[in-house]
């Protein structure tokens, strides 16, 4: 059986590589402290990351990838070093050591401020996420079942030009140790799977996405949550939506109002609240990359940033989230931090030196990095709306026109991430409160603190959505984070909304 | 550095102990040392040592891929048995991937001395002197300053052995001097003719300026693209339009439209992996030389580039763009160019009566419509008003939504001067382009605080 021989692949990896890699942070601690620097973490991580494709009513690709090594970081004179490798050897941790030694010593000739760290307790710790079926010990066979049969559903007409579904399964160990005397352990497992569908008719090409675009169904989770996504039932709606969307309109063009659902809603928390609160983007340090952003600390407990009705919290503690851990990559154990409280904007995405370098007493606790070999940055856990009240119909109510936009399709922002466009999969016209007719191509843009301070309600608990986006950019060399976004519908009047042309 | 003996025999080795209809391998070690600094600190430096190998084994009309970051004899044993069980239980597949017969390529011509040994004190001191002329000129510095090499391997058991050896240096410098910003980056194998200085006056002349941004009406207007904008979107044409998947998927603008004019006469793209003066590289992931591929020839649509897998399918030979054996997108350009004009940037804004000098674009997207190669994206730093020939004053940040059929169809000028354009800090590819004036550009939004 392959999937027996997953397990037994996997297993082999926790008795023999998790003891060797005790023994090689162990032994690069000793080295860093006899070479006296003034704090250090070690950072030992072992990844498994399996694959499955389907294409046209065929398995396009089936891999499964393997990573481990270390990643040392160390301070010194207040400057950073990081040297990541994959060595496992005794020599190999102890060249590393040297080499962030050596960069950490060559940065202090430009740096003069120092660089103090908010406290942290040390603690020696073992996490692991939840789950009920381990996905590697799933056959293959069965994933492979699964995923032809949601594909050939999405397969018919001459106008569907591709049909994909896909699973990912990833394994991930952690080992965190540093000079403070923190021995922190971690294993988190996600799953995850979903489809795309494509049509084209003359120059209009159509997408439909379920459970939602961009390998967005992913939690922190077993097989379990692979099975409850119905991928079979949701293909066939796909399908037709797609075909649908082929001979609908597009929206009027003109201010109205807008309901995001929670799996658009997914991509204005990232763009629009997730990457402006983190707090080394807000001071400077991508300004190479990405950008800066708008939210600067002067405006830290001061800037009206959406209306009542906008309460976001970064949550690393909230099950099935890809954003939660039990502790960070500095050993800070997972927080809920709300970074807008009713509209107003009260906490930042944070780490120990940047925390520190605003005044804070803690750190957020959103230090994170995509494997052993880059540095941690500060990233999103799980950026999540608060749910408020109300049914979709009930938001509906009252509503004289507007739309209903479902389904990340493009993504753009601005430097400072203020001016946001975005187009959906699909759109629904809003008349008289209620539903209408299928829209295509719905494009809605905004300035952010002014697209939230028109945020006139949010849903119910009971429609509130937990989605991963799992390939979220930032740094040099780019680092693509798993993050989390949990929302319910959100309804805001007065957005501009066109057809995208 | 592995070296090519170690790392060809070592996956060669695996190549045949490996017992199935065809095995292909390839294998890609790289090393980065970055510093990224802002406001005159270095807040981030590292060495990154890393390598990466993917096994592909055909067995009885069954493919399986497996991956590891290790090149121990353990590793690779444990990869080649994880290959091998995947392509023991998937289904049999209609299209199998060919493997490339007998390729032998051993480069290293690429391969620069003084940036491999580029020292951690060495780029230190030239940050440093950069961050004092900064401070002199009343401005502060942000970016990052790379160093690296990559070594990349194929092996097949049709006998291909590939290697290719080479380095990269890369800055790319933010100055800011009140509200303004300029931005320069630059790119080079040989760290040596990578011209920082040249890159931070490039940089400050954006940034150096007396008056404040100003706000500009939207619409259409006359824009002057610079190299870096014109990568920006024409990296997103391959994305979107240059492979034969989305070709064969009839997403691409070019399906149902090679032979016709799409572009004005003056647009000629290309993708070419053996361009020197590039990050070229000379064969793909499946051991395919790489072939020069003309995608636009004087505004005509010429073509998409091929793997093996869609080579087959269309009747043609791989033209050296297959992808890592995971990758499902299909084969994709990663050197592409724009061939030049004869006209100078000066020309240009001189024969410009209104319109907007744009350095590059921030966070395109380019998938609104891609039948249409409609994108959005935003202006960042140096963009200036042009009026009556002449730069006259920054402006604020735009909004553009735009066809590039569109834009590309109204050419006024191609110039002559050709920038190489890259993400040192990352993984292949390159984009040499020269700057275009355009006609008309569409701008929809702008940002406000």
């Amino acid at each position: 059986m392959s999937g027996a021989r997953s397990v037994w692949y996997s297993e082999r990896l926790r008795m023999s590589d998790q003891s060797q890699a005790r023994t090689l942070a162990a032994e690069a601690l000793r080295y860093l402290k006899r070479r006296g620097v003034d704090y250090a973490d070690v950072r030992c991580e072992h990844l498994l990351h399996e694959s499955l494709v389907a294409e046209q009513g065929r398995i396009a690709s089936i891999s499964l990838s393997e990573s481990a090594g270390i990643g040392i970081r160390v301070l010194v004179k207040g400057s950073w070093g990081f040297a990541g490798t994959p060595h496992l050897t005794a020599a190999g941790v102890r060249r590393a050591g040297a080499q962030a030694i050596e960069l950490a010593k060559a940065a202090s000739l430009v740096n003069r401020a120092p660089r103090p760290l908010a406290p942290v307790e040390p603690v020696k710790a073992r996490h692991a996420s939840r789950w009920t079926v381990d996905p590697f010990a799933v056959p293959r066979a069965q994933k492979i079942d699964h995923l032809l049969w949601a594909n050939t559903t999405l397969l018919g007409p001459d106008a569907i030009k591709r049909a994909t579904t896909h699973m990912d399964f990833y394994k991930r160990w952690k080992l965190f140790r540093s000079t403070e005397g923190a021995a922190i352990e971690q294993e988190l497992i996600e799953s995850g799977a979903g489809l795309e569908v494509v049509a084209q008719r003359g120059a209009d090409v159509q997408t439909r996405s379920f459970p939602n675009s961009h390998h967005g169904a992913l939690s922190q989770a077993g097989f379990e949550y692979v099975k409850q996504l119905d991928l079979v039932g949701g293909a066939a709606t796909a399908r037709e939506e797609a075909m649908q969307l082929l001979a609908a309109e597009p929206p009027r063009a003109g201010e109205t109002t807008l309901i995001l659902d929670p799996t658009q809603a997914v991509m204005q928390l990232h763009e629009s609240c997730g990457h402006p609160a983190e707090l080394d983007r807000a001071l400077g340090q991508e300004l190479s990359y990405a950008g800066g952003s708008f939210m600067t600390p002067e405006h830290l407990g001061r800037l009206q940033y959406g209306s009542r009705h906008v309460t976001i919290v970064a949550d690393a503690t909230v099950p099935g989230g890809v954003g939660s851990f039990g502790f960070d990559d500095e050993g800070v154990p997972a927080r809920r931090v709300a970074l807008i409280t009713e509209g107003r904007f009260t906490a930042y995405l944070s780490s120990r030196e940047s925390a520190a370098r605003i005044g804070l007493a803690a750190s957020g606790g959103a230090m994170r990095a995509e494997s052993w070999n880059v540095p941690p940055l500060v990233r999103m856990t799980n950026v999540n709306l608060e749910p408020g009240e109300g049914t979709l119909e009930e938001l509906l109510r009252g509503v004289a026109h507007g739309y209903l936009l479902s389904t990340n399709k493009s993504w753009s922002i601005d430097d400072r991430r203020l001016n946001f466009q975005f187009t959906t999969e699909a759109g629904w016209e809003i008349e008289r409160g209620k539903l209408g007719r299928l829209v295509k191509n719905p494009l809605y843009t905004g300035i952010t603190p002014q697209f939230w301070g028109r945020c006139t309600a949010v849903g119910r608990r009971e429609d509130w959505r937990l989605w991963g986006v799992p390939n979220c950019a930032k740094g040099e060399p780019m680092q693509l984070m798993h993050v989390g976004h949990g929302s319910s519908y959100a309804r805001f009047d007065g957005v501009a909304v066109a057809p995208a042309k | 550095m592995f070296g090519s003996a170690r790392l060809l025999s070592a996956i060669s080795a695996l190549v045949k102990r490996t017992k199935a209809d065809g095995v292909s391998v390839s294998a890609h070690a790289k090393t980065r040392r970055v510093f990224r600094f802002a406001y005159d600190a270095i807040h981030q430096d590292l060495v990154q040592e890393s390598i990466g190998v993917a096994v592909q084994v055909i067995r009885r009309g069954r493919v399986g891929v497996a991956r590891t970051e290790t090149l121990t004899p353990r590793g690779l044993r444990r990869c080649a048995e994880a290959a091998m069980d995947i392509a023991a239980h998937a289904p049999t597949r209609d299209a199998l991937p060919a493997l490339p017969a007998r390729h032998r390529i051993a480069s290293t011509r690429d391969w620069v001395a003084a940036t491999s040994s580029t020292s951690a004190a060495q780029a230190v001191g030239s940050l440093k002197r950069l961050f004092q002329i900064c401070q002199g000129a009343g401005a502060l510095l942000a970016g990052s300053f790379v160093s690296g090499e990559d070594e990349f391997a194929v092996a097949n058991s049709a006998g291909t052995a590939c290697y290719a050896a080479s380095t990269v240096a890369g800055a790319k410098l933010v100055t800011m001097f009140g509200a303004l910003s300029g931005y320069a980056s630059g790119v080079h194998r040989d760290v040596r003719r990578l011209d920082l200085d040249m890159l931070l006056k490039r940089s400050l002349t954006q940034s150096l300026h007396a008056r404040e941004p100003a706000a500009v009406p939207l619409g259409a207007y006359e824009v002057i693209l610079e190299p870096e904008a014109v990568a920006e979107l024409v990296t997103w044409l391959g994305d979107i339009a240059f492979g034969a998947k989305s070709l064969e998927e009839r997403t691409s603008f070019l399906a149902g439209r090679l032979g016709e004019r799409v572009m004005d006469a003056a647009i000629t793209i290309y993708d070419d992996g053996n361009e020197p003066d590039t990050l070229r590289v000379p064969f793909d992931f499946e051991g395919t030389p790489k072939r020069k591929t003309v995608l636009i020839g004087r505004g005509m649509a010429a073509g998409v580039v091929y793997d093996s897998v869609y080579g087959a399918r269309f009747g043609r030979p791989s033209t050296g763009h297959g992808m890592p054996p995971d990758e499902v997108e299909g084969p994709l350009p990663l050197h592409l160019a724009m061939a030049p004009g004869r006209r100078r940037v000066a020309e240009m804004v001189r024969a410009c009566r209104r319109g907007l000098l744009i350095p590059r674009f921030h966070y395109v997207n380019g998938l609104l419509n891609p039948r249409e190669a409609l994108m959005t994206g935003l202006t960042r730093e140096g963009a200036f008003l042009i009026e009556r020939g002449k730069l006259t004053k920054p402006v604020k940040t735009l909004r553009f939504t735009q066809s590039l059929l569109g834009a590309f169809s109204r050419v006024k000028g191609v110039s002559r001067e050709r920038r190489l354009v890259a993400e040192p800090s990352q993984e292949m590819g390159c984009a040499l382009m020269p700057a275009l004036h355009l006609a008309a550009f569409n701008f929809t939004g702008r940002s406000e605080s």
